[in-house]
């Protein structure tokens, strides 16, 4: 009996084989949940909540982020998957199907008796040489615009339409390279990406400036200027009555107004040296000027700007702060006390639009913007959604494509490639040790399997047709996934990123060999092991 | 004067039990005929939108958060016609996931249809499974704010402890709820401050707290904050043995959430009042407050959750008036003189003043507090208080007889009061020695139509004033009091906190430390807590 069945016998137990089987069958569940969703030709998944609410996504991470996961096993599972997603980005359906896969390859021979620590040794000594593999095939890249279209496009075919993700793919590599300080990591940050529930999604754009989602708030203000100084700044120009003792001090509410008139002068002060700047600046000229405030601007002050034909934004978003620097220049203030033509930004053009109840206002014609838009529209919130995960997912693309500054072929190839060399090289490793590799050969091929299935091939054959390129070319062959036909990925344009491929290698093993050595699962807790 | 605009913010399920009650409350009191002459200025709470379709829409400034699985029939888009649902599917392979529809129940039903028939029974008590299950306003889509990574009614992965909602704050949810904030607040053109509603017995405490705390650093604005520790717990009543250690162990995870939001309020919040029907609040919520003439059953959250909106209904109109000059930071400077951040509260419904009585006798005759405390662990002291007190619904013309019958009433000092404020007013000098009371007046009962609870003793009368036994009718209105109180009595419940919480070990709350929460920090926030309490000791006030 097992000691915690002695401190609290209505723990469950499941031990051994048991216990292995339970976490074996767990990750072949969740791998056959998600293996429809790989690749371009992947399906997607629409979630209807009770009430109507739509979810339409074929992105790994989105679906096992809504899906609710009741069994530890496939929990943890769908943990180290999303994980994957937060380092780099993409890769989460990948490491599930590769979890999965491992695990199934790994119960044949467990149930002809080898032990798991056997297998997890062969699965550390594959993965090191798969990883050199991978190094071997890299193709190192500079951070040129093609280069990148490849990489985002390769990404983004595998979450949203064709025809969309080729507008995205453009929307998103101009946006890094714009924003990009040349030997700097990109700031992903800088790029804002705003939602607008307007016509359909491939008018999603790439804006050289910035959009934010709020506009003026008063009636006599201009809705569009041109050549407008920006002012950015972070001032109350909103008067904030001080707490008064009122209910037991003050009997009526004259008492209260006399006391507290003095203070909105305070106020009108800082509203008229802004007001001085602007005179200054633009009158007599075709300039005008544009304040963008990070606190509130009171109907008081904002009548004043009217006047003189200000335009007057007000809680402008706390990052927005950081890209208008970025975007038009000058610098966000934070007092009236020193104001300079300095202290401003610039931009060309500066206009309102209204959708229904949302205003959305415009800032372009940046001189040299290093913070840009991604302006995405679509017709429903679902759609907004999926591509606002999709454009994420891409900028982190271009983002690890150009820190790797190398990318690998993809469509399979590398890991036909890397069955390949890791057959080969089985057959130089001496004992048991070498079970585990062929185990871990096998189980790589589950990408390019699932790739083919999902394309309506054939598994076994296009399996047997890529080995057979593959071991006649000195270049990796991939899956061409339009004709079921062998063919080299490069020549295509279909890469992956280096990095995220690595990120799974290590993770997968790691998280395989964790699960196949447990011999026991315990649960003292509420609910049952049968998930 | 200008609409001072406030945002009101719903934190957990029985946030939004309160919540759905309190926004019922507001809505079924508009009046679309122009008749009426309401004295509440709406839109401090509501706003004016238009659907993208051009529909003008007037919805409540309101946030809310709720874990998966809790809205059954709401879509997470509030309700209303916001989307154009073309769907423009370019796609061929799609896999259909569909949750089976929560079927809708009669009321719900009829809202769709014709609107609820007032004449018509609905059997709510056992209907009631959610919040929606009730609620009669329709949301804005930017309102609702679902938890995805927890699931409603799920024992394997709770919500339970206040650091997964900190945790919560930090990733996307976050960032989501605070540009809802944002664009709210840049509507308003001089807001007059936040109200966050909050269940403080679990993670949403902590999701509550990182609001209050980013609220406090972006925008200089009150927030007053209700702490609220639901009426029951389903494990509060275990059998055996096992079940009794598990709810001990909820008890006190429970207990340790709610210390620690009072400790983190009473450094962020301008004013926070904690509110339970039960007596006692921690360990277990107690046994419930008593209300003459009122029935309620403190298991069913649809009962408790509408006293508790009521109490919010009645406090809340003094800063809600189209003609009063009070905001909600005239309220908060008023209580929490001396650093006393935490007040109690009071509710008295209905007033219970006999329908022949007139208001003069029923004070002069009444030896009971008029008010019950709604502020759990407490008693609300007579003496040395500051108070705010609402009155609402009692007509002038019950103030006092004419003087041809007074009689003996001339012989009562209050017969010179003019005003139901003014006897009011004199009540509250003549029972509170040393104290300041501030006495709010309204003419409007609170109307209880459906889907208000029927929890009236059969007492009362169709207005809600005592009246004669037997004959039970269908209670439409009340009169209410209710009120803020503040005052030394409060370091007692501080202390018995404090006591209580310092009993639990920290090696024994593993599922804290689970959460990155250090042993140094836990007994910190209990210092920081008996510091808060000092603030009440000092006997300088007045």
């Amino acid at each position: 009996m097992a000691a915690i069945s002695l401190l609290n016998p209505k723990a469950e137990l499941a031990r051994a084989s048991q216990a292995l089987a339970v976490n074996i069958s767990a990750a072949k569940g969740i791998q056959d949940v998600m293996r429809t969703n790989l690749g371009p030709k992947g399906t997607m998944k629409m979630l209807v909540s009770g009430a109507g609410d739509i979810k339409i996504t074929k992105d790994g991470n989105v679906l096992l982020h809504e899906m609710q996961i009741q069994h530890p096993t496939a929990s943890l599972i769908a943990r180290a998957s999303t994980a994957q997603d937060d380092a780099t980005g993409d890769g989460t359906t990948s490491t599930v199907l590769l979890i999965g896969e491992l695990l199934k390859q790994a119960d044949i021979y467990i149930s002809e008796g080898l032990h798991p620590r056997i297998l997890t040794e062969g699965f550390d000594v594959a993965r090191n040489k798969v990883l050199e593999v991978l190094e071997s095939i890299k193709i190192p890249i500079e951070a040129k615009r093609e280069d990148l279209l490849d990489v985002t496009r390769t990404a983004l075919k595998t979450k949203v339409h064709p025809s969309l993700a080729e507008v995205l793919t453009n929307a998103c590599v101009d946006a890094v390279l714009t924003i990009r300080t040349p030997d700097k990591p990109a700031d992903l940050h800088m790029v804002e990406i705003m939602e607008m529930q307007h016509k359909t999604s491939t008018e999603t754009a790439l804006i050289k400036g910035l959009v934010m989602d709020h506009g003026t708030r008063h009636p006599d203000m201009p809705k569009r200027v041109e050549n407008a100084y920006i002012l950015t700044c972070n001032i109350s120009l909103e008067y904030e009555k001080t707490e008064v003792n009122s209910g037991f001090f003050y009997k009526s509410a004259e008492d209260r107004e006399k006391l507290i008139s003095a203070e909105r002068d305070f106020i009108d002060q800082r509203v008229k040296k802004i007001v001085a700047l602007k005179k200054k600046l633009c009158d007599g000229t075709d300039k005008n000027f544009v304040v963008i405030n990070q606190k509130g601007i009171d109907p008081l002050s904002l009548d004043a700007f009217a006047k003189e034909g200000i335009m007057g934004l007000r809680r402008a978003k706390r990052r927005n702060m950081e890209r208008l620097a970025l975007a038009c220049g000058g610098i966000a203030m934070n007092s009236v006390d020193d104001l300079t033509e300095e202290c401003l930004g610039f931009a060309g053009l500066v206009y309102e639009h209204i959708l229904g109840e949302e205003k959305y206002t415009f800032v372009e014609q940046c001189k040299n913007p290093q913070s840009v838009t991604i302006l995405i529209k679509g017709p429903n919130k679902h759609t907004l959604a999926q591509i606002k995960d999709a454009v994420r997912d891409g900028l982190r693309a271009i983002n690890n494509a150009i820190e790797d500054k190398c990318v690998i072929p993809g469509a399979g190839a590398f890991e036909i490639k890397a069955n390949l060399e890791l057959l080969k090289y089985k057959d130089t490793v001496k004992g048991k040790a070498r079970l585990g590799i062929q185990a871990y050969a096998e189980a790589l091929l589950v990408i390019p399997k699932t790739l083919a299935i999902n394309s309506g091939y054939d598994a076994q054959d296009t399996i047997v047709k890529l080995q057979e390129e593959s071991r006649l070319s000195p270049d990796p062959i991939g899956l061409d996934l339009s004709t079921g036909e062998a063919i080299k990925p490069t020549d295509l344009g279909i890469i992956d990123n280096y990095v995220v491929k690595k990120q799974i290698l290590n993770s997968c093993s790691v998280i395989a060999s964790n699960l196949l050595l447990v011999d026991e699962i315990m649960r003292a807790g509420m609910s049952s092991l049968k998930g | 004067m200008t609409t001072r605009e406030l945002l009101t913010f719903q934190f957990g399920h029985y946030a939004n039990y309160i919540g759905a009650h309190f926004w019922n409350l507001q809505e079924l009191s508009f009046d679309y005929t122009g008749t009426v002459k309401t004295e509440i200025n709406h839109d401090i709470l509501y706003r004016e939108g238009q659907t993208a379709k051009g529909e003008v829409t007037y919805t409540p400034r309101l946030l809310i958060a709720d874990l998966k699985g809790s809205l059954k029939t709401l879509p997470e888009t509030g309700g209303l016609p916001y989307e154009e649902n073309e769907n423009e599917f370019q796609w061929n392979g799609v896999e259909k996931i569909e949750e089976p529809t929560p079927p809708k129940n009669e009321f719900l039903l009829d809202i769709d249809t014709d609107g609820p028939s007032v004449a018509k029974q609905y059997n709510f008590e056992q209907d009631v499974k959610t919040w929606t299950d009730y609620l009669y306003p329709r949301l804005h889509p930017r309102s609702v704010n679902i938890v995805r990574d927890y699931v409603h009614d799920d024992n394997t992965e709770c919500f339970d402890i206040l650091h997964k909602g900190k945790a919560l704050w930090k990733q996307d949810f976050g960032e989501a709820f605070t540009d809802n904030i944002r664009k709210y607040v840049e509507e308003c053109d001089s807001m007059q401050g936040f109200q966050v509603n909050f269940d403080c017995t679990d993670g949403f405490a902590g999701l509550a707290l990182s609001c209050v705390e980013y609220l406090a650093d972006e925008y200089t604005k009150s927030i007053l904050a209700y702490p609220i520790i639901p009426s029951y717990f389903p494990d509060n009543n275990p059998t055996t043995q096992e079940d009794r250690d598990k709810s001990n162990m909820k008890d006190s995870i429970r207990m340790v959430n709610t210390a620690l939001s009072i400790q983190e309020l009473s450094e962020y919040a301008t004013l926070f009042v904690p509110l339970s029907t039960g007596d006692k609040g921690w360990r277990k919520p107690g046994s419930p407050r008593k209300f003459d003439y009122l029935n309620y059953n403190p298991e069913l959250y649809y009962h408790s959750s509408a006293l508790l909106a009521s109490a919010m209904d009645t406090l809340s109109q003094k800063y809600r008036h189209k003609s009063n000059i009070y905001t909600m930071s005239d309220i908060c400077a008023d209580l929490t003189g001396y650093g006393r951040k935490m007040a109690a509260a009071s509710l008295g419904m209905p007033l219970p003043i006999n329908e022949r009585e007139y208001l003069i006798d029923f004070l002069n005759n009444t030896t009971k507090p008029i008010y019950t405390c709604i502020t759990p662990s407490c008693k609300i002291a007579t003496d040395k208080i500051f108070q705010l007190i609402t009155v609402r619904g009692v007509p002038e013309n019950y103030l006092k007889a004419p003087m041809k019958e007074a009689k003996e009433q001339m012989n009562i000092p209050a017969y010179r009061c003019t005003s139901v404020k003014e006897m009011f007013e004199l009540y509250f000098q003549a029972n509170n020695f040393l104290s300041a009371t501030n006495v709010t007046v309204c003419d409007k009962p609170l109307e209880v139509k459906t889907p208000f609870p029927k929890f009236f003793g059969s007492e009362l009368n169709k207005y809600g004033f005592v009246g004669s036994e037997g004959d039970s009718v269908k209670v439409e209105s009340c009169p209410v009091v209710a009120g803020y109180h503040n005052g030394n009595f409060l370091s007692d419940m501080i202390e018995k906190l404090h006591r209580e919480v310092s009993r639990i070990k920290f090696t024994k709350l593993h599922k804290f430390k689970q959460e990155g929460f250090e042993s140094s920090e836990y007994s910190d926030s209990l210092d920081r807590l008996a510091e808060f309490k000092d603030n009440y000791e000092d006997d300088f006030e007045l």
